[in-house]
């Protein structure tokens, strides 16, 4: 292994390229890709695995490998800079929470500001779980028509909709942002309790409640309500006693500030910590479950042409028998010697075709011959009484082959004149040209006359 | 890995070997076809896959054109007082000098033969039963492979299936199959396997897997040309053009309308042909009927009202659902609230400015031109006829679809699937319109439900 090789891309990533090549190429139509495809052949291994190394081949070639990294870093830089930001408000919050130590610390005052918005958000957070259809959702869009924005190149221009639209798939964009949202709470609020700790722990705090409209037994029924929970966790729950006296000053003891203290970091631990840790881990869950089934749509027209140039079902081997330079060609002729007479002879008609036709008596006919004994008979009768014209019908719906056109010569060469008769097609039935065509081609290479009437009057007399 | 199954196709000349091969590889360039007596006169392989296991492979022949004559040959080739078998007497003969000279094409469908596991014997099931063709499975049989007859051309009229089928059982082949190359029946392939499987017993796994990849590809296929059909009648439907209401503007737009939609349909021709590997020129739409045009009715179309409302109030629900825009500033109460408003207008604001931007060319008295509901059938029933088509067809074919209007007068009728309503009013949807966002998620929703509505209705 070379020593700078980059890290192996992740599942996501090998995917989120190929989706993103996947709509570049239908947008801007098929990229030249042949050598691509011949390393990619080379790796082998199942389809979806060889479109995403042809994808990530591409994209190296073409830049889109750089700018997905680029688009990494981006997110890296920014989720530190959330990281931040996360810590800042954390610890601004605990700041502005319990205030300079002054004043007493109002307890309910200081809780609100503490969870209030935390729990405002959650419940939107939630709200628009149920409700919203969108798996982007706005930010998402957001993110979308920035990114249409800032794409200076057209190679790196399907990279934000190729990812919408792969996590839309598995409507996984709801739980990344979700994983992302809940875990930035959740480092706000370990941050919070953190320094609310640290303050607590070197600073002198009074903690009182102040109404005008509700009575004291309304504060201590809320209070310990919400303590109960925290209670069961080990977190102290001021007594009643207390949380009265509370009411009218900050008390100096020692051990109500204890209480008080306690009390407020359970509350902020039990309702604020504890739930969206709970709710990151169901995120991620969520998105690691859906990660693991995201797989490329093998059914999208994109990919299906591109099946068969990357797993080939069929290929050609090549030619492994090469061609002749020239066939055998079969030869005719004419016999010169003592011939007579005149003879009509069929070869290889179609057995439904009705033969022979009305004949005048001086013509004999030496009906149809097809098989090799029909073959041998004909031409051992014409050696011994060669006839002086020969008409051999046809029939142009076959095959002009060789076989047959080596028996025309044959059968000429034992004739001191031949003709061929290319006999017309049955009723109802049409000549293919193109073979009537082939027909004559091969004839006059035989060098044999040939005509589609019946020359019956040349046969009978030796003239037209 | 299992080594793949060898098969020469082999047959008299012209009777389609080279078709068949073309058919079965789904490979219109493979070889060369013509109407002439021995177009081939080499031995050409290709070799079928699944999932890149090689898993037959077969070999195209020179056609067999004496076979009379070769039969003739090969029994004289006894000496006296020996008695060859099949087998022994070709290798005598292709050992012999006539195996290079007059019966060299013969020659090499039987060295062909013999380094294979079995032969298709190809048959024009027009041809008579003549006595060459008996030859032929003569000779062939001397090579002592299975043989399985396939009948080609049994789609044309005068075809003598029956005559053949009892030739062949008197020659002891009882095993037979039909296979037009040009109109290959939807199972033919399975069927093509099916008997090769009774041949061959042992290659039956690799067969099987042969005929499970095919109906897989099938289908996968047919998906994917619905789809190619979803995206052009979506594109289609939503496809609008703004024109100011003066008549020769007007005709203008149309014939515009008309073209780009032509043009559409076209393209939609092209990615199907390519979808199942045939030539470019294998199909053409033929010509729309004029279109007139809807006019600007779309603005007030209920689904556009709907988008409105539903847009608005799925940006709220959006805006709160991410939470992130008030989350991230948690210091500053005002500062959140007028960051979750921003976003939420932020989601809204590129339906309202369209929408906007038709009202006001409404009010400066311009029309929207779309394309009328009976041409979206029509494209829709084109088009899926095209696809039956292109399904049914063999890649041996050479005549060229032409796609037409069709003459029966109930097509301009019937309900359009809801997709398509919905589309009409997203003019964001079409590839045709400037400025067309081909992502939504909403688009790809309605896309897949159009493309198995398509589906459903095979």
């Amino acid at each position: 292994m070379r020593p700078l090789e980059p890290p192996r891309p992740s599942r996501l990533q090998r995917l989120w390229l190929s989706e993103t090549i996947r709509l570049r190429e239908e947008y801007a139509g098929p990229l030249e890709d042949s050598e691509i495809i011949r390393h990619t052949q080379a790796q082998g291994g199942a389809l979806g695995e060889r479109i995403q190394t042809r994808a990530w081949l591409l994209g190296e070639r073409d830049g889109q490998v750089q700018a997905l990294q680029h688009w990494l870093q981006g997110a890296r830089l920014a989720g530190l800079l959330l990281v931040l930001l996360a810590i800042l408000s954390g610890s601004g919050l605990a700041v502005a929470a319990l205030g300079d130590g002054l004043r007493p610390v109002n307890v309910f005052w200081a809780l609100g500001s503490l969870l209030g918005l935390n729990l405002i958000l959650l419940l939107g957070w939630a709200l628009g779980l149920l409700l919203s259809r969108d798996g982007a959702g706005v930010l998402g869009h957001l993110w979308l028509w920035l990114s249409a924005k800032l794409a200076r190149d057209a190679q790196a221009a399907q990279l934000a909709p190729a990812l919408l639209l792969m996590l839309q798939r598995q409507r996984l964009s709801r739980w990344g942002l979700g994983a992302l949202v809940h875990g930035f709470w959740l480092l706000t609020l370990l941050t919070a309790l953190l320094t609310l700790l640290a303050l607590l722990a070197t600073r002198r705090y009074g903690f009182v409640w102040e109404s005008t409209l509700l009575g004291g037994d309304s504060f201590i029924a809320l209070t310990q309500a919400l303590g109960s929970l925290p209670a069961l966790l080990g977190f102290s729950l001021p007594d009643a006693e207390l949380i009265r006296a509370s009411g009218d000053s900050a008390l100096a003891n020692e051990s109500a500030r204890l209480s008080w203290a306690g009390w407020l970091a359970g509350v902020l631990v039990v309702y604020g910590l504890l739930p969206r840790l709970g709710l990151l881990l169901f995120c991620l869950w969520r998105w690691r479950r859906g990660c693991a089934a995201l797989s490329l749509d093998l059914n999208l027209p994109g990919y299906s042409l591109l099946r068969e140039r990357l797993q080939p079902s069929s290929e050609r081997l090549g030619v492994c028998d090469a061609a002749p330079t020239h066939l055998h060609q079969p030869l005719a002729g004419h016999n010169a010697f003592d011939s007579q007479g005149a003879l009509l002879v069929a070869v290889e008609l179609d057995p439904q075709r009705s033969w022979p036709p009305a004949l005048p008596n001086s013509i004999s006919n030496a009906g149809v011959i097809d098989s090799r004994e029909q073959r041998k008979q004909l031409l051992d009768q014409l050696s011994r009484f060669p006839p002086a014209r020969l008409l051999i019908a046809c029939d142009p719906r076959r095959s002009p082959d060789r076989g047959s056109l080596a028996l025309l010569g044959e059968l000429a060469r034992s004739a001191t004149a031949t003709r061929i008769w290319l006999l017309p097609p049955p009723p109802g039935e049409a000549l293919d040209s193109a073979r009537l065509g082939d027909w004559h081609r091969a004839l006059e290479q035989l060098q044999l006359v040939h005509s589609d009437s019946a020359p019956f009057s040349w046969l009978e007399h030796g003239h037209d | 890995m299992t080594k793949p199954l060898k098969l020469a196709v082999v047959g008299h000349t012209n009777v389609g070997k080279t078709s068949l091969l073309r058919t079965l590889t789904r490979d219109v360039g493979f070889g060369e076809v013509s109407h002439r007596p021995s177009t081939t006169r080499h031995v050409e392989g290709a070799r079928l896959s699944v999932d890149g296991e090689a898993l037959l492979e077969l070999y195209d022949t020179p056609g067999l054109e004496d076979a009379i004559a070769l039969l003739d040959y090969l029994e004289r080739l006894d000496r006296p007082g020996e008695r060859l078998d099949g087998p022994a007497r070709l290798s005598r003969f292709l050992d012999g000098s006539e195996a290079r000279q007059r019966f060299e094409q013969e020659a090499k469908v039987l060295r062909q033969l013999l380094a294979s596991d079995a032969g298709l014997y190809v048959i024009d099931a027009r041809e008579p039963v003549l006595a060459k063709y008996r030859d032929e499975l003569a000779v062939l049989s001397m090579c002592g492979r299975p043989l399985l007859p396939v009948l080609n051309f049994v789609s044309s009229s005068q075809h003598r299936e029956q005559e053949w089928r009892e030739a062949l059982a008197r020659l002891g082949l009882h095993a037979l199959v039909c296979f037009d190359s040009v109109a290959p029946p939807l199972d033919g392939e399975r069927r093509l396997y099916d008997s090769l499987a009774l041949l061959l017993e042992k290659a039956r796994p690799q067969l099987q897997r042969l005929i499970d990849d095919h109906q897989a590809q099938r289908q996968l296929r047919r998906s994917s040309g619905a789809r190619l059909i979803a995206e052009l009648l979506l594109d289609c439907a939503a496809y609008r053009r703004s024109v100011a209401a003066q008549s020769t503007l007007e005709q203008g737009a149309i014939r515009d309308l008309h073209q780009s939609i032509r043009q559409r349909e076209q393209r939609s021709v092209e990615a199907l042909l390519r979808l199942y590997a045939f030539r470019q020129d294998d199909a053409k739409a033929g010509d729309l009927p004029l279109l007139d045009g809807r006019w600007g009715d779309d603005l007030f179309n209920p689904e556009t009202l709907k988008q409105l409302g539903v847009k608005v109030g799925g940006g709220m629900a959006a805006g709160a659902a991410t939470g992130v825009g008030v989350d991230l500033l948690v210091g500053g109460i005002t500062l959140g609230a007028a960051a979750a408003l921003g976003a939420l207008i932020g989601g809204s604001a590129q339906t309202l400015r369209s929408y906007g931007e038709r009202l006001k060319g409404k009010l400066k008295g311009q029309r929207e031109l779309s394309v009328d509901d009976a041409v979206l059938r029509l494209l829709a029933l084109r088009q899926q006829r095209l696809l039956h088509a292109l399904e049914a067809r063999g890649h041996a074919a050479v005549d060229a679809i032409t796609l037409l209007t069709p003459q029966d007068a109930s097509w301009p009728e019937g309900k359009l699937p809801d997709a398509l309503h919905k589309a009409r009013a997203h003019p964001e949807w079409s590839s045709l319109n400037p400025a067309a966002q081909l992502q939504q998620s909403e688009r790809e929703l309605q896309l897949n439900a159009l493309a198995s509505a398509l589906l459903k209705v095979d």
